[in-house]
């Protein structure tokens, strides 16, 4: 068969069921979440790339780029980036978990989704109230 | 009766998953494996990110230019950045469909995710290296 052809076939092939057919549940949410919280991580080390270097080059680069990472705009990146870093780490552990085969029963699921997300909104906070104390 | 198999995880390298092309098992060990040295080194890395956020310019050096942020800060990114190629593969793989664009992607994700490492450990460098 002509490879026209069979790409037509393939079109008209029923798809599986995707993200839009299920309702929302909490596991599944804190699963797309590991998902855009790598990409965000992923994105923000490049930003973070830039702001190491500003800060390698010299007081100069440093003044010319620390206006934005050490004002409104800078802070708010890096308590986005903390969070998500905070995040997918913890959503690293819950894989680790289910890898083991624990927590897999649909209590163990559900605890360890909510565990992520209120692990990693509770270390982010204890971070930056440790890190704010420190100095 | 009972249909019960024995709990076999991607770790094992096994099922279906891993048929297709047979590169999923190296893929997921990786992944497995360098998420195992990430969660501490995240740990580290992001107390040191958050407690220099604000800083001034010497008081920010001083905090990475220490040996072992510094050290924790490039061993985090030569692995984080192998960790994220791969991922980002993955996502890459998923949602791409054209496959010129596709190769087009992977190379662009290739030679980012090699950048941000060595731009990120070459900052590292000039801060930590000694007066």
């Amino acid at each position: 068969m002509a490879h026209a052809e069979l790409e037509a076939m393939a079109e008209k092939r029923p798809l599986s069921p995707h993200l839009t057919i299920y309702k929302l549940m909490l596991t599944m949410t804190m699963s797309m979440a590991h998902r855009i919280s790598g990409v965000a991580l992923y994105l923000g080390s490049a930003a973070m790339a830039i702001y190491l270097l500003a800060l390698a080059f010299g007081p100069g680069a440093f003044a010319a780029f620390s206006w934005i990472a050490n004002g409104f705009i800078g802070h708010v990146f890096m308590l986005l980036y903390s969070w998500a870093l905070f995040h997918h780490l913890l959503g690293g552990v819950r894989h680790a978990l289910w890898d083991r085969g624990l927590y897999m029963d649909p209590k163990g699921r559900e605890l360890l989704a909510q565990a992520t997300l209120g692990g990693g909104v509770a270390l982010t906070l204890l971070t930056w109230v440790l890190t704010t104390l420190a100095g | 009766m009972t249909s019960r198999t024995q709990f076999l995880s991607g770790r094992t390298g096994r099922g279906a998953a891993y048929v297709a092309d047979r590169s999923g098992a190296p893929h997921d060990k990786f992944m497995r494996l360098s998420a195992c040295a990430l969660g501490p080194l995240g740990l580290v890395v992001g107390w040191c990110l958050v407690s220099v956020s604000g800083k001034s310019y010497e008081a920010a050096r001083a905090e990475i230019g220490r040996p072992l942020p510094a050290l924790a800060m490039i061993a985090f990114i030569a692995i984080a950045s192998m960790h994220m190629r791969l991922g980002a593969e993955s996502i890459i793989m998923d949602y791409v469909h054209d496959e010129a664009l596709k190769e087009k992607a992977l190379l662009a994700n290739k030679w980012a995710s090699l950048a941000i490492a060595a731009l990120w450990t070459l900052a590292i460098l000039l801060i930590a290296a000694p007066k």
